[in-house]
């Protein structure tokens, strides 16, 4: 007992040491607005608009699918010291609501201004218009989630996030717009050479495993000519992939897109059987070793898009 | 002379009036002057409402449209970009026009989408069977007490759930499912509200809730990661395992690793393990929680839980529970390939015990005395999901041992038994498992109807479903 009680002044330092708004570094990071964006690319975005006044976390790694993303208590220690949580907006990251839950932190609850919902005022697709149940796989009722590949979303999305930056650091509002209006300059030279990179294949049909790329595909004329998934989130059946492969080939289908985390092989035999080639796309920031920034991921897609269909 | 006087007259009159008509015309020229500025001003506002109305349809327009038939737009230039930015509220670009519209009643209704519902809910339904030998269902001695070799709803939950208010969650769970009777029996299983904005980052829940006591004890059953519930905590817990009414406070420290604090008071109305209903006897609680990612793709998570509360006898009864999981999820999988989690209760309780006739006299040899009983029991378990692709990675397989005294009567338990599981989707699954149990008890124990099982053998199968939204289970 005397030994604890001895050990306890050490323990105490330690935690002092360790714990945020505690130690050395506190000084520093104070001045920071602490922001957690649930995706990496909502992440990537942040910090193209937060710079130096930000410190962003993620909650998904960029090479976990963030539709089945395993609530673990760390994420909650993440959430617990946000000033602001950037959420997709469409259910991809229905999983946040449980984070926040078990989080504490009253800041980044539902409906106070510690809340980015990065979908807002963006054209959504893939909105059903009829009733949807779960025979039709995992649908999401408020449209396709997937908007962040598309790089014509990115002024949009950095609105919103620019919005949610300055209710908090109102006097930080023109860097913020100076540090969008200058990452969006990039994203405007980029594109031309994006486009041009795409033009020659203009209306050409791919296939892909999951739809995380119609926003991308909508942007440069891409036709998405079918999934490997039989419905969204439930595996092909043998007869779902016969149709698919006779499908491609009536189509003159050349390439079939596969995420990392899904079935590569099979989308290979896929392929394969219908004489196309497979390129493995990054669906978000750090999914492969080449999509270390935003636009990063958008540049390896289309090179691996144009790549492909060459 | 009349004539004369008339015309004379009408000449004055006429004389005396031309001044005043001349007067008249100026007012309606002013007036007419007036009416044109007011109409050239009305016009400008039409006008300019308009064009606001007709800028507003071109900025729509020209915002990017994604859609695979449309040629898709490039962005506007950066410094167009950077204008998108709200520097405040909008302005108001409502027209006397938009105005004056007649629109429906109750227009929030009328045009509701997806989302726009205000709470979630869901249902779940959860169906078992156990097969086992005739000596067994005899004595009602099977994992499902009583509804040995039978299929039945085990719990068929309808939950509701959502945001009461920008400060409060609230949940709903009402139950039904089959009694030992046979009947189908509803019961409102959870009704709790948690105030999420305390200071200081706490969080109060109150209301009927599943107390968060151990690792599976907050779980229902058809969220669970076996079949049936584990011997340890059907014996300490009870077959309901401990659903209280009263509050719990948690707060989460500020620290670099999680650790949760957790602090509960309730009426203490667990028949098994306390009972004595009142909030001047209360049952308290109390759960420590940590985490730990171990390595990229690994993670532990550590508790330790206490209750102490009074029994109906009123005597004191204590409840200490240490826990682990672990899950080990490889790079890129959607799922753990490894779940491993185990608990261990010990209890120290006092109970009644009656004098004992030695002598076979129908009269107590011994008196009646209070006698303490420090009991414990575990169980470990696990499970591998193999396939990391395709509908093979719905398949697992799985075991879990178990070892428990029983907290009352002289004796103890093992059981032990595999699984195997296939979940088609996140929305159903099916387990099927083989579970052995031997008990060393008094005689008088598990008998009933000239029957006695000591020795169970068992097969179990379960069926899940769930419909609608389902409240994701932290790790």
């Amino acid at each position: 007992m005397r030994s604890l009680l001895r050990a306890l002044p050490v323990i105490a330092l330690a935690v002092v040491q360790l714990a945020p708004g505690l130690g050395p570094g506190a000084a520093a990071a104070a001045d920071k607005l602490r922001v957690v964006a649930t995706t990496t690319d909502l992440k990537a975005l942040t910090e193209a608009v937060g710079g130096d006044l930000v410190e962003v976390n993620s909650l998904a790694r960029g090479n976990q699918n963030p539709h089945d993303l395993e609530v673990r208590p760390s994420l909650m220690v993440k959430v617990r010291r946000a000033d602001l949580l950037v959420i997709n907006g469409l259910d991809l990251d229905q999983w946040a609501e449980v984070v926040v839950q078990g989080a504490n932190n009253p800041k980044v609850l539902p409906g106070t201004p510690g809340r980015v919902d990065a979908s807002q005022g963006l054209p959504v697709l893939e909105v059903p218009t009829t009733k949807v149940d779960r025979s039709m796989g995992d649908v999401h009722p408020m449209g396709n989630p997937h908007y962040t590949p598309d790089p014509g979303m990115a002024p949009q999305i950095t609105a919103n996030i620019l919005a949610g930056l300055a209710r908090l650091m109102p006097g930080s509002r023109p860097v913020f717009e100076k540090n969008r209006a200058d990452f969006l300059g990039r994203l405007e030279q980029a594109m031309s050479r994006w486009q041009a990179a795409l033009a020659p294949f203009k209306g050409a049909r791919i296939v892909q495993y999951h739809a995380d790329f119609v926003y991308l595909f909508a942007r440069f004329d891409l036709v998405k000519a079918g999934a490997i998934e039989d419905r969204p989130g439930i595996p092909a059946t043998p007869g779902h992939l016969a149709r698919l492969i006779q499908e491609m080939k009536q189509a003159q289908v050349k390439l079939v897109v596969v995420e990392p985390w899904n079935d590569v092989k099979l989308a290979e035999r896929v392929a394969q059987e219908a004489g196309a080639k497979v390129r493995v796309l990054a669906p978000s920031v750090g999914a492969l070793k080449e999509a270390r920034t935003y636009l990063d991921t958008v540049d390896y897609n289309v090179r691996t898009i144009a790549d492909g269909l060459r | 002379m009349r004539s004369l006087v008339g015309i004379g007259l009408l000449s004055a009159g006429v004389l005396m009036s031309a001044p005043v008509a001349a007067q008249d015309i100026e007012a309606l020229r002013q007036e007419l002057q007036q009416m044109r500025k007011q109409f050239d001003t009305m016009k400008d506002g039409y006008e300019k409402a308009i064009n606001r109305l007709g800028e507003r349809i071109q900025q729509i327009e020209s915002k990017p449209q994604p859609a695979a038939a449309a040629p898709a737009p490039t962005p506007p230039p950066a410094a167009s970009m950077a204008q998108a930015a709200p520097a405040g509220p909008p302005p108001l670009a409502v027209s006397p026009m938009d105005l004056a519209r007649p629109r429906p009643p109750f227009a929030l209704y009328g045009n509701r989408g997806p989302g726009q519902l205000l709470f979630d809910m869901g249902i779940a339904g959860d169906f078992v069977a156990n097969f086992t030998q005739r000596n067994v269902d005899k004595a009602n001695a099977g994992s499902f007490a009583g509804q040995e070799n039978r299929f039945f709803p085990r719990e068929i939950e309808l939950s509701l759930f959502g945001q009461v208010d920008p400060y409060a969650r609230a949940e709903v769970r009402i139950e039904a499912g089959e009694e030992d009777s046979g009947e189908i029996a509803l019961h409102l299983a959870e009704a709790n509200l948690t105030l999420l904005t305390l200071p200081f980052n706490t969080q109060l829940k109150m209301g009927q809730m599943r107390n968060r006591f151990g690792l599976l004890n907050s779980f229902h059953e058809h969220d669970r990661p076996f079949i049936e519930t584990p011997n340890v905590l059907g014996w300490f817990l009870g077959d309901e395992g401990l659903v209280e009414r009263g509050a719990e406070l948690t707060w989460v420290a500020p620290l670099p690793f999680f650790l949760e604090a957790l602090v509960g008071v309730f009426n203490g109305d667990n028949e098994d393990a306390f009972g004595r209903g009142k909030l001047t006897h209360p049952l308290v609680t109390g759960r420590l929680r940590t985490f730990f990612e171990l390595e990229e793709w690994g993670a532990i998570q550590l508790g330790a839980s206490v209750a102490n509360g009074e029994t109906p006898e009123r005597h004191r009864n204590t409840l200490l529970g240490f826990d682990a999981k672990y899950k080990y999820s490889p790079e890129g999988w959607t799922h753990p390939l490894l779940t491993l989690l185990g608990e261990v209760i010990y209890q120290d309780r006092r109970i009644n015990v009656l004098g004992e006739d030695t002598d076979g006299d129908g009269v107590p040899d011994t008196p009646d005395e209070t006698r303490r009983r420090k009991r414990w029991g575990w169980y470990a378990g696990g499970e591998v999901r193999p396939f990391r692709t395709g509908w093979q990675k719905g398949l697992g397989a799985g075991f879990r041992y178990d070892w428990t005294q029983y907290p009352v009567m002289r004796g103890r338990e093992w059981a032990a038994g595999p699984f195997i599981s296939f979940a088609p989707s996140e929305f159903l699954r099916f387990r099927l498992g083989y579970k052995h149990t031997q008990r060393t008890a008094d005689r008088a124990s598990f008998s009933e109807n000239e029957s006695s099982a000591r020795k169970v053998d068992e097969i179990l199968f379960q069926a899940t479903f769930i419909l609608g939204a389902h409240p994701v289970h932290p790790f």
